[in-house]
């Protein structure tokens, strides 16, 4: 522990350092790329919980994005309340709509959960643009406002909203990292990933843990969204198309899926470099996303979080020398 | 009333036949490789980019482009068993696959649609009917693009059933879905069934993306719309059962048509979406399958 | 005809075969035997090109098998019937027969060879068009060896042809290779049941524990008090 401590202190200094540049450089581009990739950070994270850590692939969860931000631009447009409160309905919604869409998705496994989810996507998108009279159709929602209590100047205003959607969006991942590493939920995620009937015979309450990583994952989904919300001031039935959630799989695949954190700086990374590539040409950065997720599965499976990981070397190389070995004496027993 | 349904009917049946020949491919790729290509409405986009080439840029006569087009998704076909599920497979060695393989072709699915995005562009592009006029019948008129449509996909896919049954190679390629060991074992090399198959599955989306091209115009996201509409299908059908999936492909295309009748067209796309969850929760399985 | 030197191989990184030795003459038949993990039926898989050796050579007729795949290997002449068969059971016995000469180009020769295996199994002729997975448990291994003798084989491959089958199957499938022997296909022939195997091998190998423990005639075996003990199960007595 000892050992690692400067390095905890240095990887602190250098986040703190990233997370205060667009204070610093406060560009209104640069504030406005860094919002959006926080969010999609968050929206990463989110995805990660559930496919990456959990092992339970959802290729929907444009779905619970698109049913947080809709939520919150409803219920600030129609009731009127105020941002914080649109959060937390969009947060709880989303989380139930999780347990709704996690109870029948219980007895499926591999492509059939990711169809499902698939199929449960597109039937949010068909939702949000058929029902016109709440969510404007097609053309969306809008003039419903931004964050409360948002300063008037322009730059100020956005500063501010960069400073809620960080707080919002590392709260929310400090509390999927505190889940996941500390709480008994994380090794019943890692069992059911796994092994799912060897978790179920070690005793592991499969069905609880599966429903509480669809909840916690389509939660933070949906917090997510309404940060997209309020910050865009518009939402549309694009917001939770297949595409975005193509974008947010590439982005936790190009982080390194299964570690939370991973996808969380894979995301940041990847949207800023695919706005980069904005300049160029707006579909390029799509490609870019696309040729990411074939290369990384292929040949970078790791994630950059993986690479990383070389640095910390031996133990480590060992440790997955071992869990491969224990999984081929398991299949050679099977056989 | 009565011939306001069978005119929905006959349009069902035309529908039905270009998901069927969209969905078989996508069902054989599962069949035998294990593999759900997200990417396989794609390659139907190629399919209909490929005529429009043909028949409006180079001005070639629509029965070649619609041989050429299904030849070149072919051909490019060939490419993605080598160039992509062969490395990731030989990655994986022996471990379960997961849905990594999900996550490959999502991301092949996204290049390439963005791909054709930034080549051709955006709009809807439109191609001349293949063949002209049409058949009147006396309450309903159906185009002659229509009777061909109907005419091609049986054609084209007795073929396919006839390829599988009788030749030597569509026999291997039904083996290797059965039992891939005891396939080597006979002698056939797993790599080159794989690279047929989902050649031959990708050439069969790029006929129908050529013949629905007249109609439904030709962009880049013409395919992805029917690539989740034919895993309802497939799963319908029961995944890599191939009359399962011919059958569910009218069954779908009938109630969609129908449902005209009954539902705002916009909801039509929700009658897939609603099937396919249905089926899996109630019987995953599909109409036909045997176990999961 | 058929020789392996050296050969260790296993799963991922797991090695089960260690050092494996191994010779087959034209024409004779060899049984591997062994207590259950001996690595037997890996070592066939090794052999037909399953699994790759980590290192060793396995050699037929001095050409160099190791490295290459099973479509490879049975292309050199070598047939392989898998421990349960094996068998397409959802194709009909005809279809698996048409299989079975998959790498030969010429369909007429395929035909011929069928009409031989057909004369030599009359009841794969009546039951031609019946799906395969309906035959009787024994039946399906006969079909799965009369597929190997397609391309006419000189080496055929055999995991457990005894498995799951009553003594009167027993005998009829080893009546079937002893023929098969006769007309001088040589047999590496996995085998669970050690009496049967002694009575119709020329030679026999054992393994334990993935490495050689013996190799003689069958004679030499039965001979062998410390060899009866620990690998027939029975007292020395």
């Amino acid at each position: 522990m000892s050992v690692l401590r400067p390095r905890t202190i240095a990887i602190a200094v250098v986040a703190l350092a990233g997370l205060a540049l667009p204070l610093v450089w406060s560009h209104p581009f640069v504030l406005h790329v860094a919002i959006q990739a926080l969010i999609w950070a968050l929206f990463a994270a989110s995805w990660d919980v559930l496919s990456g850590y959990t092992g339970q692939v959802s290729f929907g969860h444009g779905g619970f994005f698109a049913i947080g931000a809709y939520t919150a631009a409803c219920l600030t447009k129609l009731v009127g309340v105020s941002s914080w409160v649109g959060m937390a309905a969009a947060l709880l919604l989303c989380a139930l709509v999780g347990l709704g869409v996690g109870f029948p998705a219980l007895r499926l496994r591999g492509h059939y959960l990711a169809l499902v989810t698939l199929g449960f996507g597109e039937i949010v998108s068909l939702v949000v643009t058929n029902w016109q009279s709440l969510t404007g159709g097609a053309f969306g929602m809008h003039d419903y406002g931004t964050f409360s209590g948002l300063p008037a100047d322009p730059l100020a205003q956005r500063q501010m909203a960069y400073l809620i959607v960080a707080a919002v969006s590392l709260t929310g991942l400090a509390i999927l990292l505190y889940v996941t590493r500390r709480t008994s939920a994380g090794p019943a995620f890692r069992a059911i990933r796994e092994d799912q009937i060897l978790a179920a015979s070690l005793g592991i309450d499969t069905t609880h843990y599966k429903l509480l990583a669809f909840s916690l994952s389509a939660g933070f989904a949906g917090l997510a969204g309404s940060l997209y919300a309020y910050y865009i001031q518009l939402v549309s039935p694009t917001v939770g198309s297949s595409a975005s959630s193509a974008l947010v799989i590439g982005m936790a695949v190009f982080g390194g899926i299964g570690t939370i954190w991973g996808p969380f700086l894979g995301a940041i990374l990847l949207f800023s470099i695919t706005e980069g590539l904005r300049f160029i040409g707006v579909v390029y950065n799509l490609i870019a996303v696309g040729a990411v997720m074939v290369v990384f599965v292929i040949f970078v499976p790791r994630g950059l979080a993986g690479i990383r990981l070389y640095r910390r070397g031996r133990q480590q190389r060992a440790d997955r020398l071992k869990a491969d070995e224990d999984a081929d004496k398991g299949l050679v027993k099977a056989e | 009333m009565f011939e306001e349904i069978l005119e929905f009917l006959i349009l069902g049946l035309v529908l039905g036949g270009i998901y069927a020949m969209f969905a078989v491919g996508l069902t054989l790729i599962f069949g035998v490789l294990d593999i759900v290509n997200v990417a396989h409405g794609e390659f139907l986009a190629i399919g209909g980019y490929a005529l429009y080439i043909a028949m409006v840029v180079l001005g070639l006569p629509a029965a070649v482009g619609l041989v050429v087009a299904p030849v070149a998704v072919f051909v490019l076909g060939l490419a993605v068993y080598p160039l992509l599920f062969a490395p990731l497979q030989k990655r994986l060695g022996r471990r379960a696959p997961g849905p990594l393989f999900l996550v490959l072709t999502l991301g092949l699915s996204a290049l390439l649609q963005n791909s054709l995005l930034a080549i051709a562009g955006g709009e809807f592009l439109s191609v001349p009917p293949a063949v002209k006029g049409g058949l009147d019948l006396s309450f309903t008129y159906i185009s002659g693009q229509r009777l061909l449509i109907l005419a091609v996909a049986g054609a084209s896919l007795g073929l396919l059933f006839l390829f599988l049954r009788f030749h030597r190679q569509g026999m291997a390629i039904r083996a290797v879905a059965q039992n891939p060991a005891a396939a080597q074992s006979v002698g056939i090399p797993l790599g080159r069934i794989f690279t047929l198959t989902i050649a031959l599955a990708c050439g069969l989306a790029g006929l129908a993306g050529a013949l629905i091209a007249p109609l439904f115009s030709v962009y880049p996201a013409v395919g992805f719309t029917l690539t989740i509409k034919a895993f309802a299908i497939t799963i319908l059908g029961g995944m890599g059962n191939l009359l399962g999936a011919l059958v569910a492909s009218l069954i779908i295309a009938t109630l969609e048509a129908l449902s005209v009748i009954v539902i705002p067209s916009e909801w039509q796309n929700a009658i897939a979406f609603g099937t396919m969850i249905l089926v899996l929760l109630v019987r995953p399985q599909g109409l036909f399958g045997k176990k999961p | 005809m058929l020789s392996v030197q050296g050969v260790s191989a296993g799963y991922g990184r797991l090695e089960i075969l260690h050092k494996v030795a191994l010779d087959v003459a034209p024409g004779e038949i060899v049984g591997i035997i062994g207590p259950n993990g001996a690595g037997k039926s890996t070592l066939l898989k090794t052999i037909f090109g399953y699994l790759p050796p980590f290192e060793g050579t396995v050699t037929f007729e001095n050409q160099t098998l190791q490295g290459r795949s099973p479509d490879q290997v049975m292309r050199r002449g070598i047939g392989y019937v898998a421990q349960a068969g094996g068998i397409f059971a959802d194709m009909s016995v005809h279809e698996n027969l048409v299989l079975g000469g998959y790498s030969l180009k010429s369909a007429r020769a395929v035909n011929a060879a069928i009409e031989k295996i057909y004369a030599q199994f009359p009841r794969f002729r009546d039951r031609s068009r019946q799906r395969a997975g309906s035959l009787s448990g024994g039946e399906q291994r006969a079909l799965a060896v009369a597929r190997t003798l397609v391309i006419s084989p000189r080496l055929i491959i055999l995991d457990e042809p005894s498995a799951a089958l009553s003594p009167r199957l027993i005998e009829e499938i080893y009546g079937t290779l002893a023929d098969l022997n006769r007309s001088g296909i040589a047999l590496l022939i996995v085998e669970q049941n050690v009496r049967r195997i002694l009575d119709s091998a020329h030679r026999v190998v054992v393994l334990d524990m993935g490495r050689n423990a013996f190799a003689g005639s069958s004679d030499e075996l039965r001979r062998s008090d410390r060899i009866r003990r620990l690998y027939l199960g029975e007292d020395a007595g």
